[in-house]
């Protein structure tokens, strides 16, 4: 392990921008939701409210079972509504932590100049390990001292650091399997797909345990994390176990890295054909080879998702039926049946889930430009506009596919649905997906420098469907997300108006993209 | 009537000026050699010539027509090798050029040609690109220039990273364009080539096209001094 403490600092400068600013937002979030959580309630009775939306099918199937009944605070209610997602976005930042300092390293050959150095053959493992768990505890440390400071209401400080804890250990455990794959394949995307893949796993796991109170969800690390219950239990074993089990996965790791080959995987490249196939020619279908990875593997997930939800849909009647309180609210707000507003809000999530593989393929010409690649196709004989559209094509039919097939594996796990009508609730979305389509379209073909942008417009979509009526916030708010006018089938009335002005929206935003990027500069 | 031609070409990148009025054309059958260090315009020069940049002012124009505005239609003439060729890791060499030949929509390439290349350049398509090294990647490209029976020929730096089997190879494959009356504009740093292959020479400095001429008329000038340090010279604007 020569040159240990060398190559670490090495790490550590070389996150000071994107590290640090993991840093500083995760306990910005992490710290800083308690005090909007301790301002929402006004009494007991808001809480109890809040708690028994929490504790509808829907809701425990996406963000994990309700806990502390009894004596509930804002920090409770704040850790149902929100442990799962920092689980999400701790895995997310280990596992680009992790890729950015091996296999992406090693791929762009500059793991090998660092090995010419007089350093061993498991240091650069070793200190990206030592790297994440560093930046792990940080965050752990530097959130649960930031809760206790704000001094929220509910937020105990063992139930801080149980809560910060239970993220880490998450967090950390993702490093470890991520560092396992970066031994196991050999390119950085076959890394990063297959943790995320393993993490998609984990989330299916934790919902269909927590859904049937089985042991499924401890064996899923996030349903593992959410046994922690912070400011309630404070269990910390199953922080004990996670880190346990990230100390065996990482050893096992460190094993396989000692055996290999520098740039070798243990699961081999796959030999390629030395000819095109008759598909990939001219520019759709170059478009479509850079773009059926994204559009299969988002079809899988999506469908699968739709299933999940779809299985825990014929089990809503019957939850409402044993839960006395929970029928008496839905029956005082005169709502639609139960299984619609839940068959709606998932639909919902799933339309927003579904537009990133549209911005993606929508945006994949300003990646390309980015690397390089799009002026070699563009000294050929393919017209600007013809480029763009091939992909503005694959985008539009994903946004119709993933629609589509949400809506079946909703239906085919269900079953005793009317498909057409689950069919019209998911298309319903459509104009919305196209109205990011054609702001990426706007962004990445005439404002190129701002083509991030469409990012925070998901963001903001995003935050506005989940925090938007927690946080009480406005009708503007909404109406600025692409998916604010969308009418919300089959708990709300079907309209047109909403769906055309957002389609008629993306075409011409759509054509003014296209119709820039035929003049402007590229690289 | 020249195969290519540039008058006055300005090109500003908002504040800074690229190109500050290049000048420059060749024939048909002309090797024509394009000099400078670097960051003085040669790249720049070579993407509005492909209308992968638009010209700020000046014209540009390729057998007789205006690159940006019809550089669909004449791009099925010409044929570019870029100097750092960046490929997708996930496509095999051979999917690449086969991909580049199709996209140049001139009819479909000679069997023998694609042969005859792939195997003077020792070149094993079957291996996915991000598996290549920096001159393989370049024989890529070079392969899929070659290939295609173009009659303008855009090179920027295309034997950086090969070894000098490769390059002797290219150079004779250069050589055969030229007897085959094919125009080559050829952006190189390496001198023997230049010496050896060109018959005409711009020198670019600052966004400006310093010296121009034949072969001929710059040895005649060099007076004694080798060509290389008649370039060096040219350069560093002491010259």
């Amino acid at each position: 392990m020569a040159g240990f403490s060398n190559y670490f600092r090495f790490i550590l400068k070389r996150e000071r921008a994107v590290g640090l600013t993991w840093f500083v937002c995760m306990v910005a979030f992490e710290a800083g939701l308690a005090s909007v959580f301790s301002g929402m309630f006004s009494d007991a009775e808001s809480m109890r409210a809040m708690a028994f939306t929490m504790n509808t099918p829907a809701m425990v199937a996406l963000m994990g079972p309700v806990y502390g009944l009894e004596s509930l605070t804002p920090a409770i209610i704040m850790a149902q509504e929100c442990l799962v997602w920092f689980f999400i976005a701790a895995a997310v930042m280990n596992i680009f932590f992790v890729v950015r300092h091996t296999r992406a390293d090693e791929e762009l050959g500059r793991h090998e100049m660092l090995r010419a150095l007089p350093v061993g053959r498991l240091t650069g493992a070793a200190s990206t390990l030592t790297g994440a768990f560093a930046l792990n505890a940080a965050i752990t440390l530097a959130s649960a001292l930031g809760l206790i400071a704000l001094n929220a209401d509910g937020a105990t400080a063992a139930g801080a650091f149980a809560y910060a804890l239970s993220i880490g250990a998450v967090g950390f455990l993702f490093a470890a399997l991520t560092l396992l794959f970066a031994q196991l394949f050999s390119t950085p995307r076959g890394v990063s797909g297959a943790a995320f893949a393993v993490m998609g796993v984990f989330y299916v796991l934790r919902m269909s345990g927590d859904m049937n109170g089985n042991a499924l969800s401890a064996v899923s690390p996030m349903g593992l994390g959410l046994k922690v219950q912070p400011f309630w239990l404070n269990g910390f074993a199953p922080v004990v176990i996670l880190l346990t089990e990230a100390a065996v996965v990482a050893a096992a790791a460190l094993a396989v890295c000692a055996n290999r080959d520098l740039g070798g995987g243990i699961i081999p490249a796959r030999k390629g054909k030395a000819r095109a196939s008759r598909f990939l020619r001219g520019e759709f279908g170059l478009a479509w080879r850079l773009s059926r990875g994204t559009i299969f593997a988002w079809s899988a997930g999506i469908f699968a998702l739709g299933a999940t939800y779809g299985a825990a849909a014929g089990t809503i009647d019957q939850f409402a039926a044993g839960n006395e309180m929970f029928s008496k609210m839905l029956a005082s707000a005169g709502a639609a049946s139960v299984a619609d507003s839940y068959t709606a809000m998932v639909f919902a999530i799933g339309a927003l889930l579904c537009s990133v593989p549209v911005i993606n393929i929508a945006g994949k010409i300003r990646a390309e430009e980015k690397r390089g690649r799009l002026e070699q196709i563009l000294a050929k004989s393919v017209p600007r506009e013809r480029m763009f559209l091939s992909y503005i094509a694959l985008a539009f039919v994903t946004s119709l596919a993933t629609l589509a097939l949400m809506a079946i594996g909703f239906y085919i796990a269900a079953g005793g649905m009317k498909p057409g009508a689950l069919l019209t609730a998911a298309f319903e979305y459509l104009p919305a997906l196209w109205l990011m389509l054609g702001l990426t379209v706007l962004l990445a073909g005439a404002v190129p420098k701002l083509a991030g942008l469409i990012w925070a417009v998901f963001a903001y979509a995003f935050a506005v469907f989940y925090f938007g009526k927690l946080l009480r916030l406005p009708e503007l708010a909404a109406k600025l997300s692409p998916f604010g006018y969308i009418p919300q089938l089959p708990s709300q009335e079907f309209a047109l108006v909403p769906l055309l002005v957002p389609a008629l929206l993306a075409v011409a935003v759509c054509a003014a993209g296209v119709a820039g990027f035929g003049r402007r500069d590229v690289g | 009537m020249a195969t290519f031609e540039i008058r006055s070409l300005v090109k500003r990148f908002g504040k800074f000026t690229a190109l500050d009025g290049v000048n420059m054309s060749a024939d048909a059958g002309e090797v024509h050699a394009f000099l400078g260090p670097n960051g003085a315009g040669k790249t720049t020069t070579i993407r509005c010539m492909l209308a992968i940049l638009k010209a700020t002012s000046g014209t540009v124009t390729l057998f007789g027509r205006d690159a940006w505005k019809d550089a669909v239609e004449l791009h099925r003439r010409v044929a570019f090798v870029p100097g750092d060729v960046n490929l997708w890791g996930n496509l095999t060499g051979g999917e690449v050029i086969d991909l580049f030949l199709s996209m140049r929509r001139a009819g479909k390439p000679d069997k023998a040609r694609y042969d005859k290349y792939v195997s003077l350049f020792d070149f094993d398509p079957g291996k996915k690109c991000r598996t290549y090294s920096k001159g393989n990647r370049q024989k890529v490209a070079l392969v899929a220039a070659l290939v295609s029976d173009a009659e303008l020929f855009i090179l920027d730096e295309p034997t950086s990273g090969l070894d000098p089997l490769m390059e002797k190879i290219f150079q004779d494959s250069v050589l055969e364009l030229k007897q085959s009356g094919r125009t080559v504009l050829l952006s190189s740093h390496i001198m023997s080539e230049v010496e050896k292959l060109a018959d005409t020479v711009s020198i670019i400095r600052g966004g400006k096209v310093v010296e121009n001429g034949t072969m001929a008329e710059l040895t005649s000038k060099a007076r004694g001094k080798t060509l290389e340090e008649l370039f060096l010279s040219e350069y560093e604007g002491a010259g």
